[in-house]
């Protein structure tokens, strides 16, 4: 153990320094409300960064992706061992993150001498209307932000996460701007690659907190997706099977994904 | 909960389950301890099922009676149980062991397709119930909890083809090709069955899916002929087996009005 406290708190900060920089390259996610599910949208290159979790809850991460798997498995082994002996009506996502993944990462976070799990997730759970749709971002350090306090009388219908701080925050100024909860999934997929790339534009000179120009918007997506492809899953909010979640592929997602 | 507990065996859900003290394989009491209620105890049991294939997959239906000794415990029983989207559990047996048991291979071919981000494979479904089946084997011996099982699934492997098991108590799971019926009143159905693929005007395999309804029904009839524990159709309180077919598309329920018509017009 570290002596003294001053120690410690400079080993934090030199290690969040670390993590940031891992994380700073990862892929943007953007999960949102739509009017029939909840839609999440990434570009990757390689592996894949959308799971679903339980009947109702996805999850996107960014980070090493064996600490996004361990992270993974403690969601599944968590939600599933709870649907089994509950029902699974009793499987919330609050509680998940809040109870379980939270004090997790945390620890790991402050204890100096062990390795800490690279990796900033968001989840979302699927509601009967948008109004009750659950976004949760998860950080490394236990740290959780909600899409909005219950209080909240229009809270968010939306969660970014980004690579870094301005990238998420960058996403969630356009999101908050031209999101629309009720939307269609054509619409929302249109959003959530914008939000996407405003997250992923490389930082230039002068370009500031503002977000680019719709053309600039798509000509960076544009020049992505050249060597990766749109990643995209859906939380169905009605639907006969008690599984909601799918992931878009092939044909459909082709057709989403144009224009 | 931490990290090291996700060893090699997380991708098992009954595993995962006895890590947390949630799933228990049927105690096996040594002959003669006491301990064992088999004498004074009379279990629940569910009694007639029967699946086969025909034109438009495979077809699994089951009466609807539980009984306890002569008592009949309740009518309207389900014992075809969906376990995903394309897999059918039928029981005859101890509902009690059995919906469990479904409970659990429901949930561990759940589990397994999210952790592993594919789906089980179709020996590994009827594995994962083989093993389950042989953990209660502690109940079997002891006469209180029997459980023979019906497994169909359609296979999109090879082309893709309706498969049709059946178990015995212990956990050996056979294959067959044309049908499969288990139960108390299976004595009476497999007549039936053989009757209708050797001496009848189509083989089951050839049936179109109200044929196939028709004899699912008449089969039922038959076995609740001779045996009381079978509930075949309640005439008076209109109550009807369930059917459900399973095919490339997925699993389909046939609606009771649909049952009830093809029984009025074809078995009545």
């Amino acid at each position: 153990m570290i002596e003294e406290p001053y120690r410690w708190v400079e080993a934090i900060a030199n290690r969040r320094e670390y993590i940031e920089t891992q994380l700073a390259p990862g892929s943007p996610i953007a999960a949102l409300s739509y009017r029939d599910g909840i839609l999440f949208v990434t570009v990757g290159r390689a592996r894949q960064k959308l799971f679903e979790i339980y009947d109702r809850i996805a999850m996107g991460a960014i980070g090493h992706p064996g600490d996004i798997e361990r992270l993974r498995m403690v969601a599944i082994e968590l939600a599933s061992t709870e649907g089994f002996t509950r029902s699974a009506a009793d499987v919330s996502l609050r509680r998940l993150a809040f109870y379980s993944l939270s004090p997790v990462l945390k620890t790991a976070f402050e204890q100096v001498y062990g390795a800490p799990y690279l990796a900033r997730m968001t989840f979302a759970e699927v509601g009967a209307t948008p109004a009750e749709d659950l976004f949760l971002r998860v950080e490394y350090d236990g740290s959780i932000t909600a899409n909005g306090p219950a209080t909240d009388a229009q809270p968010p219908r939306f969660s970014a996460v980004g690579g870094t701080t301005r990238g998420t925050e960058l996403m969630e100024t356009l999101l908050r701007r031209e999101h629309d909860p009720g939307c269609t999934l054509n619409r929302a997929m249109k959003v959530a690659l914008d939000a996407w790339s405003a997250g992923s534009m490389p930082v230039t000179e002068g370009s500031g907190n503002e977000i680019p120009s719709a053309e600039a918007l798509r000509q960076h997506r544009t020049e992505e997706l050249q060597s990766a492809t749109v990643e995209a899953c859906v939380l169905e909010r009605s639907s006969p099977n008690a599984i909601r979640y799918r992931q878009l592929a092939g044909e459909e997602l082709k057709e989403l994904t144009a224009a | 909960m931490t990290s090291d507990s996700l060893g090699g065996g997380a991708s098992d859900f009954p595993t995962l389950l006895r890590r947390h003290g949630l799933l228990n394989e049927a105690v096996l009491f040594p002959p003669g301890v006491s301990g064992s209620t088999a004498s004074s105890f009379t279990p629940t049991q569910a009694t007639t099922i029967l699946a086969f294939k025909f034109t438009g997959g495979v077809l699994v239906a089951g009466d609807r009676r539980a009984t306890a000794g002569n008592t009949v415990v309740y009518d309207r029983a389900d014992k075809v149980l969906e376990i995903d989207r394309h897999s059918i559990m039928a029981i005859a047996g101890v509902p009690a062991t059995a919906w469990e048991m479904a409970r659990v291979l429901e949930h561990s071919l759940q589990y397994f397709g999210r952790t592993q981000l594919q789906e089980m494979s179709v020996d590994g479904k009827v594995r994962a119930l083989s093993k389950l089946l042989r953990d209660n084997f502690g109940f079997v011996v002891q006469g209180i909890g029997v459980v023979v099982p019906i497994f169909a699934t359609y296979d999109f492997a090879g082309g893709g083809q309706a498969r049709l098991y059946f178990y015995d108590a212990m956990g050996a799971q056979f294959e067959v090709t044309e049908y499969a019926a288990t139960g108390s009143g299976s004595p009476a159905v497999r007549g039936v069955m053989f009757y209708q693929n050797k001496w009848g005007k189509t083989p089951l395999h050839k049936l179109r899916e109200e044929d196939a309804v028709t004899i699912a029904l008449r089969a039922l009839d038959t076995a609740a002929e001779a045996d009381t524990a079978t509930g075949g159709v309640d005439r008076n309180a209109r109550i009807f087996p369930l059917i459900k077919i399973i095919s490339r598309d997925g699993i389909k329920t046939l609606p009771e009005k649909q049952i009830a018509a093809r029984f009025k017009s074809t078995v009545a």
